[in-house]
């Protein structure tokens, strides 16, 4: 009974991480229509940041975001404006082929400049425990699922209630008239690129404490918000969110109860399982 | 107020419009007509910054808009109520009307014009937070018209008001556009519809085929036979 | 089927450049027959894959599958149980037809979307990885080694190099004229339609399960033969290679870069990148680790970006340029 709760809470701990992961995916598809393949590798990208950062000047991975957020906020923005941009309007799959090679560049950037053994960044959380009843929780997933929360309720609230938000939402729904009302598009869609990065940034550096990292790690965390975003309807904030928490107990439950390999499947199986029933995913009424 | 000099512009280097000569002077509210693939959406998306011109120039209160982006467009004071309405379907009607008003002119007395759009269209003002895909075509063009108003505009571009309406709600729509033009906004009206155009627009052109086929005031373009043969085809 | 298709077999640009590539092992050193080796297997499998994925748009990841089937099931049929591959090779081709009518068949059932197909199919796939690394019979996670490759045709060998870089041509021509016969067929002309808009083809009446499962499963035994050819050229069968999504991954890029949906598409793409892939590691694989991915990745994103619509149409446009104004028509 413990194994359930404990499998339970570290699904629902990381869950919220997965959906913060697919919102920004989200929100980039819903204005610009390009799914980012690579988006599993600028979080390892994050990540390597926070170790440099710390090799360097010690600094802990949640103090250096103050580093590493605004700075691949400008990266996203500068890879939107000349890798994405030239491509709006060309075939789906194609732009999907330049973020594989944007994967490739990234991974294998970082894999040259740190070498290919896994490293770990240590945080002052890292090792702190909070033990309720008979489960188990790590301080640093408690961080994560209450700053990924939070992050997310931001979202929600700038879209529904600022200027910005609510011209990414007149983007998604109908470019063409957002552009009659005086919307920059091309504006709106560079800044909801450079946020989405922006957000990989913070969620790496959530991600980061007690995790051992590698150059190759990016493509699980891809398919990872792949599954979660397709499964919360692709723009769908609730859908996405609630995804987001059934991959992660999925992949908990996964590794706690079944041994080996079977277990990194159960994601999919769910996945599988919840896609063929409801193809639209769990569209949620007009959370958007 | 607004001038269109010898426009060619068209998709893709393909032209729709060849050599149109269009002007409208401030207060007036002036017809766009013409059959279906005439040319009339092309104009006024050509107007907005929608469509670049291929050769041939805009000016708007004497300046030479023909380079600008459709954001600077809106800011300047030309709207468009777009064909079809256009509104964002998962947003609520006050929403809509919001982004009717984001752009930086009108931002700054968005509150005072969301009032005076609500006194125009009490119905809106009821359901502000309806979404708009739910209302119904009226309503809907009610709410496009509304949100056009909220951008200040000094030149309004309505592209087929009437299309898919109920008469009484014609009837209604066009009252309200005739109280615009009362007021001293300049109008454009894009419309299929004929006679509905010719009572309410003082004066008139005729597209076909991408070009000015007969221009004038409603009289003259009423009883002008190459009016009749523009929309017959003939 | 349409005129296109029979003066393609007559082509004597075909012949001449099967020719010329028939001749390249007496060329050229045993390192660029290799190379060459290896690019044609993937001209076979992407353009397997473009049957699937390019005419009927349907972008599958479930190809290491068939791969994995006609390469690690017909070494396991050998290794484990004596049969001969020619026969294995059969074996697995009709289960991978069957594989992949069953996942066409749940792509229409349950109307999946474009995105959810692709995730399905991957989870397919990775399902069939972790079931090929788990069972000891198909060689588990260290796979299988075939026996030496002596050139007796009858136990489908083809004595190495040159046998089978001319096994590895006559498949991927195969695979080609494959792509072009569908184009020019009524088959070709529903999967565009089913490609284009899925629920209008139905509308009009067009049978979309069975195109779909049609060309799902030509595609599926495609895969699953050169599957069997290429284990046995590399002699063994690694299934971090032969089952893994990567593999799909890689051969929808060629597809993709080289033109999707095309005929020739899938060949350019695989011809240019998997040499250059080669070559790559081959000259910086040991200096710096991931340079030569890192250089690979660079070209493909500029590729892109000088040919978003992919190198046949610019390769079409240089021919048309080329071969005078005159007959140029459209620039």
């Amino acid at each position: 009974m413990t194994e359930l709760y404990q499998a339970l809470a570290q699904g629902l701990l990381i869950g919220a991480t997965y959906g913060l992961l697919a919102l920004g995916m989200g929100l980039v598809y819903g204005v610009s229509g390009v799914v980012n393949f690579s988006h599993g590798d600028f979080i390892s990208l994050g990540m390597f940041m926070c170790l440099a950062l710390y090799s360097a000047f010690a600094m802990d991975p949640y103090v250096s975001i103050i580093i590493t957020v605004p700075l691949m906020t400008a990266i996203g923005a500068l890879v939107y404006i000349f890798l994405i941009r030239p491509m709006v309007g060309h075939q789906f799959l194609m732009v999907v082929q330049l973020t594989l090679g944007l994967s490739l560049v990234l991974q294998n950037g970082i894999l040259m400049v740190f070498g290919g053994e896994p490293a770990r960044t240590p945080s002052f959380v890292e090792s702190k425990l909070i033990i309720l009843g008979d489960v188990v929780l790590r301080v640093p997933r408690i961080v994560a699922f209450v700053v990924s929360f939070a992050l997310a309720i931001g979202l929600y609230i700038m879209l529904r209630s600022t200027d910005f938000g609510r011209s990414i939402r007149a983007v998604h729904q109908n470019a063409h008239a957002a552009a009659l009302m005086g919307i920059n598009v091309g504006r709106v869609q560079v800044l909801t690129f450079a946020l989405g990065i922006g957000i990989l940034a913070l969620a790496a550096a959530l991600l980061l404490p007690g995790t051992p990292i590698q150059p190759t790690q990016g493509l699980r965390y891809t398919v990872i918000t792949l599954l979660v975003v397709v499964l919360g309807g692709m723009t769908n904030f609730v859908g996405i969110m609630l995804g987001g928490l059934i991959i992660g107990i999925a992949e908990a439950f996964g590794t706690i109860y079944l041994d080996g390999p079977i277990g990194l499947l159960l994601p999919y199986i769910i996945f599988v399982a919840i896609m063929l029933f409801l193809p639209k995913g769990l569209t949620w009424s007009s959370a958007r | 107020m607004l001038e269109i000099e010898d426009l060619t512009s068209g998709y893709a280097g393909v032209p729709v419009l060849r050599g149109i000569n269009v002007k409208l002077a401030a207060g007036e509210i002036v017809g766009l007509l013409g059959a279906n693939n005439a040319g009339k959406t092309t104009l006024i998306n050509a107007l907005s910054g929608m469509v670049k011109p291929i050769s041939g120039r805009i000016l708007f209160l004497g300046e030479d808009i023909s380079k600008l982006t459709p954001q600077a467009r809106v800011e300047l004071g030309i709207v468009q109520v777009p064909e079809g309405r256009l509104v964002f379907p998962e947003m609520s009607i006050r929403e809509n009307l919001l982004l009717g008003g984001i752009n930086a002119h009108a931002r700054k007395h968005r509150p005072q014009q969301m009032e005076k759009v609500i006194g125009l269209f009490p119905r809106l003002g009821e359901r502000l937070t309806q979404s708009a895909g739910s209302l119904s075509g009226g309503e809907q063009q009610m709410l496009a018209i509304g949100r056009g108003l909220m951008a200040e505009a000094k030149l309004l571009m309505l592209d087929e008001p009437s299309l898919g309406l109920s008469p009484l709600f014609v009837q209604y729509i066009f009252e309200i556009i005739d109280k615009l033009h009362a007021d001293g906004l300049t109008i454009l009206l894009v419309e299929q519809n004929l006679n509905l155009t010719l009572r309410h627009a003082k004066r008139c052109y005729v597209l076909e085929r991408g070009q000015v086929a007969v221009e004038g005031d409603a009289e003259t373009v009423k009883n002008d036979p190459r009016t009749r043969s523009a929309y017959l085809g003939l | 089927m349409r005129d296109e298709f029979y003066k393609t077999l007559a082509s004597p640009i075909w012949w001449g450049a099967l020719v010329i590539a028939a001749i390249m092992p007496f060329v050229l050193s045993s390192y660029y027959v290799h190379i060459l080796t290896l690019a044609l297997v993937y001209v076979a499998l992407a353009s397997s894959w473009n049957i699937v994925g390019g005419m009927a748009g349907q972008i599958s990841l479930a190809h290491s599958l068939f791969i994995g089937i006609g390469s690690m099931f017909s070494a396991a049929l050998l290794l484990k149980l004596g049969i001969n591959m020619w026969l294995g090779l059969v074996i697995s081709a009709v289960i991978s037809g069957i594989l992949g009518a069953v996942i066409a068949w749940i792509d229409f059932r349950f109307q999946l979307g474009h995105l959810s197909f692709v995730l399905i199919t991957l989870a397919f796939a990775e399902m069939g990885s972790i079931v090929v690394e788990g069972w000891d019979f198909l060689g588990g996670a260290s796979g299988l080694l075939l026996p030496k490759d002596t050139g007796n045709f009858l136990a489908f060998q083809f004595g190495g190099g040159h046998g089978a870089f001319w096994m590895m041509l006559g498949l991927a021509a195969i695979c080609v004229l494959v792509n072009v016969a569908i184009l020019n067929s009524p088959l070709g002309y529903y999967l565009r339609t089913i490609r284009d808009n899925e629920k209008a083809a139905q509308a009009i009446g067009v049978n979309v399960l069975r195109y779909k499962i049609t060309a799902m499963v030509i595609s599926a035994m495609l895969a699953s033969v050169v599957g069997t050819a290429y284990v046995r050229y590399l002699t063994f069968a690694d299934p971090y290679l032969l089952i893994s999504p990567v593999i799909t991954i890689e051969i929808v890029l060629f597809a993709t870069v080289g033109g999707l949906g095309r005929a020739y598409g899938p060949a350019l793409g695989a011809l240019l990148l998997v040499p250059l892939g080669e070559i790559l590691r081959g000259k910086l694989g040991s200096t710096l680790p991931g340079l030569h991915y890192f250089i690979y990745g660079l070209v493909v994103i500029s590729v892109i970006l000088v040919t978003p619509r992919g190198l046949l149409p610019l390769f079409e446009r240089l021919w048309a340029r080329w071969r005078g104004p005159a007959v140029a028509g459209k620039p």
